[in-house]
């Protein structure tokens, strides 16, 4: 993609974001991605509000409907098709598990997971250690056919190691780049280069 | 996917207006899907396309139907055109701005939705959703449906009112994402309790029913959800057992 359509890619997958996060997430650099995000504002493709960008609606249906151009030689790459394919097939098992973190249950009736059981969450990091596990080769064959995908592997990988260190909140914390932030940016991501929409 | 000759033509900046770039990027995807029909079925490629006899079998032109579905496109991001004439206001108010029946306006009525008469708190039952998680009390707030881009955008810049539960239709949330954590509570229509919006309000810790079935409720009204009801467990899901929190609107505060 070409750095207006990569910056506005990029904003549509961190939805509310600034151009430092845009920059990451694409690997534009952070003066691309800042440059790109103004002029989205002054040309009425995003808008900002409380010092992050937003794409405004046509933008949207704009950018949703350049995918078949943009990514029509990614979605030739059968690589690419079969690794996006494996990920689909663990995402639910991902849900499941990142579900099972943020409730336990409770005199058999399931509540909110006050964090206090450490046998229920090391059970619930070791299954997320295994997915992980088989998810690698997943996120390799993603980076082999798209080189900027590697980004969601590292970050992936950083989350799980800090959860497994015991900074439980990288498993699932929305404000910060936790384990289920990255997984479904690159959902998201996956979702836009390849034309289909999410499941529930 | 077949491609265009305009899309080797990139020399050019984008349009300068989103309406146009969100049009043009619509009529070229339809373009490029019948010519790659035209080319599944045998035909050579952009020339016997573009020249084929209208009417013929190879004839792929851009219908009007093509165009409608262009049109509802652009209305569905929550898009409603400019007008030069009234009349056109007053033809299809859905479809300008200013125009009356907005999207906020257009109130769910389920058929699975479980009603009836006001009970003995004046409670009036207007439907159901599967609970994310318990909570230990019920909430209440004002239903506000959230399908427009204004609000959205609006309540970006300025906060959501406090008290606000949020009905919204898909749990991709994407409209709402960036201001989910300020609703008190949410009823989406779609999804399950493992839907990366039940993960989402369950980290938040806002209270939130999804696959919710609702009648009855207008933008406005002052509405209870039933936090405090059992969530509904994968079990439920796989057996199909009904465990739903309830949803009142309350009485006398419209």
């Amino acid at each position: 993609m070409e750095t207006r359509d990569l910056a506005l890619h990029g904003l549509a997958i961190k939805r509310h974001a600034g151009p430092a996060a845009v920059a990451e997430l694409t690997g534009l650099d952070a003066e691309q991605a800042a440059g790109e995000l103004a002029r989205a504002v002054a040309t009425g493709r995003a808008v900002e509000a409380r010092g992050a960008f937003t794409l405004t609606p046509l933008a949207r249906v704009a950018l949703q409907a350049s995918y078949e151009r943009l990514c029509a030689a990614l979605r030739a790459d059968a690589g690419f098709a079969a690794a996006y394919h494996g990920f689909e097939r663990i995402n639910p098992e991902l849900k499941q598990v990142i579900t099972d973190w943020q409730t336990i249950d409770l005199h058999g009736e399931r509540r909110a997971n006050d964090h206090t059981d450490q046998a229920w969450d090391d059970k619930v990091i070791d299954r997320l250690s295994a997915l992980h596990e088989r998810a690698e080769a997943v996120l390799a064959g993603l980076a082999r056919a798209l080189p900027r995908m590697a980004i969601y592997g590292r970050k992936l990988e950083a989350a799980l190691d800090r959860a497994e260190g015991g900074a439980i909140e990288w498993v699932s914390d929305i404000h910060r780049d936790s384990y289920h932030t990255v997984w479904f940016e690159l959902h998201e991501d996956l979702l836009r280069l390849m034309g289909r929409e999410r499941v529930e | 996917m077949a491609g265009l000759p305009i899309d080797e033509m990139r020399a050019a900046p984008p349009p300068a207006s989103p309406i146009v770039e969100a049009t043009l990027a619509l009529l070229h995807q339809a373009v490029r899907r019948k010519l790659a029909a035209h080319v599944a079925q045998g035909g050579a490629g952009f020339d016997d396309f573009v020249f084929a006899a209208p009417g013929s079998a190879e004839d792929c032109a851009i219908s009007h139907a093509d165009v409608a579905a262009v049109e509802a496109a652009l209305l569905a991001s929550g898009h409603r055109f400019d007008w030069s004439a009234a009349i056109s206001l007053a033809e299809r108010p859905e479809a300008y701005k200013g125009g009356t029946g907005g999207a906020d306006a257009v109130v769910f009525e389920h058929p699975g939705a479980i009603t009836g008469a006001p009970d003995a708190q004046g409670r009036t039952p207007c439907g159901q959703g599967d609970n994310v998680v318990r909570h230990e009390a019920d909430i209440t707030g004002t239903a506000r449906y959230i399908r427009s881009n204004e609000r959205v955008l609006a309540w970006l810049a300025e906060g959501v009112p406090p008290g606000t539960i949020a009905i919204i239709d898909d749990s991709g949330g994407t409209l709402t994402a960036p201001i989910l954590e300020q609703f008190a509570g949410v009823l989406c229509a779609g999804g399950t309790v493992r839907s990366h919006l039940g993960i989402l309000s369950r980290e938040y810790g806002i209270p939130c029913f999804m696959n919710s079935k609702l009648s009855g409720i207008a933008d406005g009204d002052t509405v209870c959800m039933e936090a405090s009801a059992p969530p509904r467990t994968t079990e439920d899901y796989q057996s199909g057992m009904e465990r739903t929190g309830r949803v009142w609107k309350l009485a006398g505060e419209a």
